[in-house]
């Protein structure tokens, strides 16, 4: 007995389909685009963000310190820029000083996971699953925020890795696109190919609501060149340019981008980090010179985006025999956007002399990064179940975000 | 399904020792019993559905064998592991060596100096396996349930150890239970190395417990979260399992239970007082979980799901979970039930990835060393032993319905050749004898890989869609093939 089935127009009945919506930025409960910008390796924030009215910074780092901002022996691009009195930014990350004195760009100094093993492998795995130790969830905190809000948004670009694989912190949420780039989000093949099987598909999914909208996304990210796209300023030509670019240019496409993860790597300094210039430096720039081009080009949109960078820890307090720094703990943030009560350092400052170090000399932790995160996911993100999102954790608040 | 020496004497004549995989495909296949042949009746849609639930998408010749023996017998004959001959199958993994190691072995071998671990070797070969089983073996409702208790007790492989232990778990407990008795399968999985260290029963010591694997052993692989334990049996269950680890040097990576980790006070577990007998303690609360009626009663409704429907007539579950209890968890009397009862009221489910992909490579005949597919896998979200929590891959249509473009991108790549080491052959399956028709080949691609053609209004703008582009007659036919694969009706089993 045969019957006449599966046809392509007849299988998918509508009653399977799930509803289907881009829900417009900040339309309950959708809130901001958060950008997570990991830096990998443990960056050295004492000489990111300089501590420099601190003595013991400048006994502990001969060759490392970065000169003071009223050093008038050194010329003035090589000193410190100097934010508050107290603390500055290295000189590579001037680039930085229009979010910060616009006010929307704060930094969480001293702050870091309670973890102590000084591992990347097992730091940054505990920071990006957002648990204590070894026993929490295995999922990520970015997937378990997804998983735990519903922002009615089932566009395949809701949450995106930078990069070939989805970062750990994005696991545990269906779907998650790692896209190396925007040209990623299209059938590789020649053009002819490609032109047959666009036809073909169109046919296909003609009834079908998801496929008429992954067929949009991709006409639409189609038109996207990320060659001849223009900024207000330029992205660096490097990896971490380019993502900043991409996600900057999926957010102007509103293709339902809620969560853009990038990572930036090379932060692992153990031999001739440099001082002033150098390797460090270099990163520091690229850092900075991506952010300030994605805050510039954001302007319009900044009150609905939240841009959060986090290393696994941080570095020794002393520089060590090969101008390089060892693994340490306390690290930093940087929280960026439109709703940050920014131009200040938030955290309790816990000094750099004996007796304040923790460990063998290292930077304490007086902020969990877990704090600054639940405020985002909270205040910006609209995600009231953060007990869900970091189960082993009482977040304190830090204020650097209006709600 | 390791092979013999007398099978390896059988095939020294045809195999030669350091041929690539690929090369060896003529090999396999004349083991396998020739190039699929004959003209491709189309199906029963029943049949269809009844055959992708059975296997990871239904081959040529088991098409064939299904319509000659009927449901019952075909069953029969997939649950006679014994009787079926998989030569071919284990020929295509005679090189992964790790996969028969113990755990000092593959922990040695992926140790190299100072402490730096190669992660990837070991976990990249059981995915590359696991793939080839579900793709060649002709024991394929084996191998779909091997791939259901791999989500039942789901092993995250890049947590701590598990990603040498899990090959040790995937042959000791999974594989070697499947179709067995669940008792066997719980306690396998509990003494399980790789279990114990991704659910933290590695540090549940007596005064510090850890209550993790206690708790997902009953929410999750046993009495479901409303199957009657209290928070209190969950903590007087982890006391009970306090002790049970891993060795870390001398046979590393085997179970031990320490005594001297171990609670020695009396439990209390579901209402039941446990006296104190160290490591038998647990494995007595561990019997009676196995053969619980909620435990029964969840196992069961899990295999309908999976077979059936998302949504099952509760009435199938409730016959196989009788049968559950009545058989103490004997695994293939309660598939009878379920597929006997079930599969004529089976109805569709979305394909996970795993399904997709498998039922392409498997329905067009593809040849592949099952390496580079395995990275499609990942971007479609569902790479082998990847699964972060303990509840599995979800079973559930709606989950994994929002991310085509990875499909798509496979089906595209797979027809135009473009997956390393992956080869199709649409002539050679399609076999049409130089009729030239492309309306018949399309109708038999449909028959393939939908179960039958399409009606034919549809079939006719669908090639108009693609000729209308100026496709030369080869390049529709591609396009054609990669267009019924990425289709919604093939994302549907």
């Amino acid at each position: 007995m045969l019957q006449t089935l599966p046809v392509f127009h007849q299988i998918p009945s509508k009653s399977w389909m799930p509803r289907l919506a881009f829900a417009p930025h900040n339309s309950d409960p959708r809130g901001d685009t958060l950008v997570v910008i990991f830096l990998r390796g443990a960056a050295d924030v004492l000489n990111m963000v300089v501590p420099h009215g601190e003595d013991a910074y400048y006994r502990l780092r001969p060759s490392l310190g970065v000169p003071r901002p009223d050093d008038s022996k050194t010329k003035i691009d090589n000193r410190v820029v100097d934010l508050d009195g107290f603390f500055g930014f290295h000189p590579s990350m001037f680039a930085l000083t229009d979010a910060w004195t616009s006010q929307q760009l704060a930094i969480i100094h001293a702050c870091g996971a309670p973890d102590e093993s000084r591992s990347h492998f097992k730091a940054m795995e505990l920071m990006e699953r957002g648990v204590d130790d070894e026993r929490g969830p295995a999922s990520g905190w970015i997937g378990r925020h997804l998983a735990t809000l519903d922002t009615g948004n089932s566009s395949p670009l809701r949450a995106v890795g930078m990069g070939t694989l989805p970062q750990r912190s994005l696991s545990g949420s269906v779907p998650v696109s790692a896209l190396r780039s925007i040209a990623n989000f299209h059938l590789g093949g020649d053009q002819r190919a490609l032109v047959q099987m666009r036809a073909a598909l169109s046919t296909v999914y003609k009834d079908d609501v998801m496929g008429q909208e992954t067929l949009s996304i991709m006409d639409t990210l189609e038109k996207l060149d990320t060659d001849t796209y223009q900024s207000r300023m330029p992205y660096p030509d490097s990896e971490f340019g380019q993502a900043l670019k991409q996600t900057t240019m999926l957010i102007k496409a509103e293709v339902g981008l809620e969560v853009s993860a990038i990572d930036v790597g090379g932060w692992d300094t153990h031999f001739a980090q440099g001082s002033v210039n150098g390797q460090m430096p270099n990163l520091m720039q690229d850092l900075a010179d991506g952010m300030a081009a994605f805050h510039a080009d954001m302007q319009e949109r900044m009150s609905q985006i939240t841009v959060v960078t986090m290393s696994e820890f941080g570095r020794r307090a002393s520089e060590n025999g090969s101008l390089g720094t060892d693994h340490g703990h306390g690290s930093m943030m940087m929280v960026m956007g439109g709703n940050v009560q920014g131009g200040r350092v938030y955290g309790k400052w816990p000094g750099l002399e004996e007796g304040q170090l923790v460990g063998p000399g290292d930077l304490a932790a007086t902020t969990d990064y877990r704090d600054v995160l639940s405020e985002i996911l909270t205040k910006r993100l609209n995600n009231l179940a953060i007990n869900a999102v970091f189960p082993d954790h009482n977040a304190q608040p830090v204020n650097v975000l209006t709600g | 399904m390791t092979l013999s020496r007398r099978d390896f004497l059988k095939l020294g004549a045809l195999v030669s020792a350091s041929v690539a995989l690929s090369s060896c495909a003529p090999v396999y296949r004349r083991l396998e019993g020739g190039l699929p042949t004959g003209t491709l009746a189309p199906l029963d849609a029943r049949d269809f559905i009844a055959l992708n639930r059975l296997t990871f998408g239904p081959r040529v010749e088991e098409r064939a064998h299904f319509t000659e023996t009927g449901l019952e017998a075909f069953i029969e004959e997939q649950l006679d592991l014994e009787a079926i001959d998989d030569l071919s199958c284990s020929l295509r993994l005679s090189s992964f060596n790790t996969l028969g190691m113990d755990a000092n072995e593959l922990e040695g071998i992926s140790n190299g100096l100072f402490d730096n671990y190669d992660r990837e070797k070991v976990p990249n070969e059981l995915r590359q396996a696991t793939l080839l089983r579900q793709l060649y073996s002709k024991r394929q409702l084996y191998e779909v349930m091997v791939e259901f208790w791999s989500d039942h007790f789901n092993i995250f492989v890049e947590k701590g150890n598990c990603f040498y232990l899990k090959t040790v778990d995937d042959r000791e407990v999974i594989r070697k239970h499947a179709l067995g008795n669940f008792r066997d399968l719980v306690w396998a999985s509990a003494h399980s190395p790789a279990m114990l260290t991704y659910l933290d029963n590695q540090s549940n010591h007596k005064g510090t417990p850890n209550e993790n694997y206690a708790r997902e052993l009953m929410e999750l692989h046993t009495l479901s979260v409303n199957g009657g334990y209290s928070q209190q049996d969950v903590m007087e269950l982890a006391r009970c399992l306090t002790g049970w680890t891993v060795k870390d040097h001398f046979w590393l990576g085997d179970f031990v239970f320490k005594e001297d980790l171990h609670d020695t006070g009396v439990k209390n577990v579901l209402g039941r007082m446990v006296q104190p007998s160290g490591q038998r303690e647990a494995e007595d609360v561990i019997e009676q979980l196995a053969t619980h009626p909620s435990t029964a009663r969840f196992i069961t409704a899990k295999l309908t799901r999976r077979f059936i429907a998302d949504d099952p007539p509760p009435y199938i579950v409730e016959n196989a979970a009788q049968t559950f209890l009545d058989t103490n968890g004997d695994i293939k009397s309660v598939l009878r039930v379920i597929l006997l009862d079930g599969l004529p009221l089976a109805q569709p489910k979305y394909k996970r990835p795993v399904n997709f992909v498998t039922s392409a490579l498997r329905t067009l005949n593809v040849e592949t060393d099952g390496d580079a597919v395995n990275g499609h896998l990942l971007q479609m979200g569902q790479s082998y032993f990847n699964h972060p929590t303990p509840d599995g891959y979800p079973d559930y249509s709606e989950a994994w319905q929002g991310n085509l473009m990875p499909r798509w991108q496979f089906a595209f790549e797979l027809i135009r050749n473009e997956i390393k080491n992956t080869r199709n052959n649409l002539n050679e399956l399609l076999d049409v004898p130089s009729t030239g028709v492309l309306q018949d080949e399309v109708d038999a691609l449909a028959s393939l890989l939908l179960g039958a053609p399409m009606e034919r209004p549809t079939r006719d703008k669908l090639i108009d869609s693609v000729s209308s582009t100026g496709a030369t007659k080869e390049e529709s036919l591609q396009i054609l093939a990669a267009s019924l694969v990425a289709s919604p009706a093939f994302q549907w089993r």
